[in-house]
Formats: structure tokens, C-alpha cells, sequence
């Protein structure tokens, strides 16, 4: 009789051997009749297991589904239902609470809401960026002066900046010189939404947070939007392929007047490269992926 | 996010009565201490592991821990469907008499679908704990199922044991 270790056999009834291990597992398999028996016994208990908490969880939502209340004079509220509000209303300050004190929503959490197939998660999906926009103006609010001036990462020239996100971005990316507004660049980046890279541009005005321009490939409004989240303030719009966001802690004419400027006179980081006037630089690391969960 | 929650305190306690009651007092921790989260970590993950060592924190400042095992079979296999529905009852009888880190185990990887690592962070184990304690769990399962198996397997998995990984 060959012996083979409950853990081989359960990573093979798991489906996490490599394929010759499987292979072989299966050629002793064929062989081995108490073997085979043992292996039988572990599949039906791994199925039941996890049979069992899917059940769990199809019972925990029939559970949320609220029940008919009773028609009548005043408001019932039972008290198993009194009770989930509350423990509700509980979880969602507890996350308000993490937002606001900047702990939580990071850029990974959107990814977190959206595995999951649980449909009484909706509340809470409902409560996270809903676009690329909303989640880069919530990373908007990471930033301050502090961040660029401790960076190691200054970059002075815009061109090669320019050119290297062109490579991720697209060819037909503008990066607006904003000096005449009274704003230096500082640094360029590439962040990720999903899968997909976004550019990030930091500008520093004489004083205030900064200023950023993103872009990333995809087609939405030419006309632009002006939208505020809280202090910040952002406009979009797309031009030859590429969504633009222009955020900062700036009012909306404000905004808009530097969109028009970055819309009117920004030059194609491609085209510098197309008279030579820069040499191609390496391309910048591609964006992270997201973490594995 | 909530029913999530209220299963894993479930089926942590073995009683929905009790397990709505130590995730309203978790959750009250976690609004005094938000300070704890860490940016990066899953919220989900988290919240998990706050709970369970809510509940640790509970059971070490008990008069008599080892008196809080004691799991009804009727209320626990509630847990896995409701009345009228039809309920695995020799698997939940199984799950009922794991300690209650093994079924996390096997509600956070079976059930949460998280990897080892995510799982053994929300217990404070390493990945490897939580691979060994799968592997047990189904192995002791599989001697119950198999009429020929060896019944002394099932029964180690109800008490204490080692969790190094075992090599036959």
C-alpha cells in the first residue's frame, strides 16, 4: 500500500497540487483501492463543509430581509428588528468614524465592497466611490504640502514626466504648464483605478494643498463637470480618448479657469519626442496590482 | 457587511442570541478604538479579527473559560438554516463540537472565500496554522463519513491539539 499524507490528499482534493503532483496522485489512485476509499471520504467532506456555510450564509440574509410589520395606529418596531438597527446603525458610524478620521477608504477598499457577492452588502457600496473620479478625488484628500516636500521623488523636469505617463496613459496626453497660474509642477505619477493606470500630475501653488491633474484612457463628456467633495473641488472632461480631472481645494471658477487653460495650451508630451528635443526614458513601473484577497 | 458580521459571531459563540450580544459589545469597542485600524488592511478583515479578540479578550476575563464551551446541537444547527429548511445535521453537529477557532477556520476560508493569510490574520495565526487546520478538520470529518474509517481520528478533533503540521 502506498502512503500518502492527509495533507497531500487534501490539497489534491482541493485542487492545489501542480498538475504533474495531481498526476501522479491520480496514477496511485487507480492502484491503491484504500487509497482511492480515503480520498472519496475527504471530497465528501470537503463538499459538505462547504456546502454547510453556504448555507450559513443564505440563511443570514434571509435573516436581513425584513419581515412584513403589522399594519395598524403608531410604529412596531419588534424587537429583533429594534436590535439590528441598532447594531446597523452602530457599524455604519463606526465606519463613518474611520473615514473621517482618515483611516479609512483607502484606494484599496473598493476592491474589498466589490468581491463579494453578499447582497445585503449594498449599504455599504453604496457608501464607497462609485467612479474613477470619486475614488481619485478621495485620494486627493491624502495629499498636502507636506507630502510633496518630503518626497524624495521630486522630478524636475516636466517633459520627461510627461512622456514617460504618455507611455501608460496614451500618446494623446496634454500635461498643462500652469506657471502663468501661478502654479509650479512638481511631480508626476502613475496610480492605478482597477486594473487600468491613472496619471497623477501635482502642481504647488504659493500657498494652499496642491493641485492635480489626472487622466486616464477612456472616453466620457466633453463638456466639463464641476463637482465638490467637501473642500475639494474638481472638474472633468475628455479630450482625444483621455478623461481629465482637475481637483484641488479651489472654488469652482477657479477651477475652471485652470481647466481652460490646461484644455487650451498644453503640449503633447509625443510630439516633444517626435522633434527630439527629449530622448525616450525608461517607462515608469506599471502600477501595483491590486492586493491579493 | 452586517450579516457577515452576525454569522462570524455566530458561529463563533454557537448561539445567535449570545453572538448578536458579543457583536454589539465588539462593535462598541471598535467605535471607542478606531484608532486601531490600520490603513490597508480590509475593513472586512478587520472587523473579523476585532470580534475575535473581543471575544478572547471575554472568555480570559471569565471566572470559568473552559465552562463557556457548552453548545446546545438543536441551537447550533439552527445557525445553518432556518426551520423548515433542511439542515445537514450530521455536519452541523460536527462544526458544533469544533473549538471555536476551528470553525472560524472554516467559515472564514469556506465561507468568507479568504486566502490563508487573511484567515490566519484574523485569528493571529500564521498562514500554515490555518492550512493544517483545515487539513484536520476535513481529515476528522472523512473518518466520521467513511463507515471504515478510523473512529479515534474524529474524536482528536474535539479537544486540544498540537497544530504543527503532522506527517504520516
Amino acid at each position: 500500500m502506498t502512503e500518502l499524507s492527509d495533507e497531500l490528499l487534501v490539497a489534491y482534493v482541493d485542487g492545489q497540487l501542480e498538475r504533474k503532483q495531481s498526476r501522479a496522485v491520480e496514477k496511485v489512485l487507480e492502484q491503491d483501492d484504500v487509497i482511492a476509499r480515503r480520498v472519496h471520504a475527504l471530497k465528501d467532506a470537503h463538499s459538505r463543509l462547504e456546502a454547510a456555510f453556504e448555507a450559513v450564509l443564505a440563511g443570514e440574509e434571509t435573516i436581513v430581509e425584513p419581515p412584513p410589520e403589522p399594519s395598524g395606529p403608531g410604529i412596531f418596531i419588534t424587537w429583533r428588528n429594534a436590535a439590528k438597527i441598532g447594531l446597523a446603525g452602530a457599524g455604519l458610524v463606526a465606519a463613518l468614524l474611520l473615514a473621517i478620521a482618515g483611516y479609512g477608504w483607502p484606494l484599496v477598499l473598493p476592491n474589498f465592497a466589490g468581491s463579494r457577492s453578499d447582497t445585503a452588502e449594498v449599504e455599504w457600496t453604496g457608501s464607497l466611490p462609485a467612479t474613477w473620479q470619486d475614488d481619485v478625488v478621495h485620494a486627493q484628500t491624502l495629499l498636502s504640502r507636506e507630502t510633496l516636500s518630503v518626497s524624495p521623488e521630486r522630478q524636475a523636469n516636466q517633459d520627461l514626466i510627461g512622456f514617460q505617463l504618455a507611455q501608460a496613459i496614451g500618446p494623446a496626453l496634454k500635461l498643462p504648464d500652469l506657471k502663468s497660474e501661478g502654479f509650479r509642477f512638481m511631480r508626476g505619477q502613475l496610480l492605478r483605478a482597477g486594473d487600468e493606470p491613472v496619471a497623477q500630475v501635482l502642481y504647488l501653488g504659493a500657498s494652499g494643498a496642491p493641485l492635480a491633474l489626472y487622466a486616464k484612457k477612456g472616453e466620457g463628456a466633453a463638456d466639463r463637470v464641476f463637482k465638490s467633495y467637501g473642500a475639494i473641488g474638481s472638474v472633468s472632461w475628455s479630450e482625444d480618448g483621455i478623461v481629465y480631472l482637475l481637483a484641488g481645494e479651489l472654488n469652482g471658477p477657479r477651477l475652471t479657469q485652470l481647466a481652460d487653460k490646461a484644455q487650451a495650451d498644453a503640449p503633447k508630451p509625443s510630439a516633444l519626442n517626435a522633434v527630439g528635443s527629449v530622448s525616450a526614458p525608461p517607462p515608469l513601473p506599471p502600477p501595483r496590482p491590486p492586493p491579493k484577497r | 457587511m452586517l450579516p457577515r458580521l452576525m454569522r462570524f459571531a455566530d458561529l463563533l459563540v454557537g448561539t445567535r442570541e449570545e453572538g448578536t450580544a458579543v457583536l454589539r459589545r465588539a462593535l462598541q469597542r471598535m467605535l471607542a478604538e478606531e484608532h486601531r485600524y490600520q490603513r490597508g488592511v480590509a475593513l472586512d478583515v478587520w472587523a473579523f479579527g476585532e470580534i475575535y479578540r473581543h471575544w478572547l479578550g471575554e472568555l480570559r476575563d471569565h471566572v470559568n473559560p473552559m465552562g463557556q464551551a457548552n453548545i446546545e446541537d438543536e441551537s447550533f444547527a439552527r445557525l445553518f438554516g432556518e426551520e423548515g429548511e433542511e439542515i445537514d445535521m450530521m455536519t452541523a453537529n460536527f462544526i458544533g463540537n469544533l473549538p471555536p477557532q476551528q470553525r472560524l477556520t472554516l467559515l472564514l476560508v469556506y465561507g468568507e472565500r479568504l486566502d490563508h493569510a487573511d484567515a490566519g490574520r484574523v485569528l493571529d495565526v500564521p498562514p500554515e496554522t490555518i492550512a493544517v487546520r483545515l487539513v484536520r478538520i476535513t481529515a476528522a470529518f472523512a473518518d466520521r463519513l467513511d463507515p471504515y474509517g478510523d473512529e479515534s481520528e474524529a474524536d482528536m478533533v474535539d479537544a486540544f491539539y498540537p497544530e504543527e503540521p503532522r506527517f504520516s
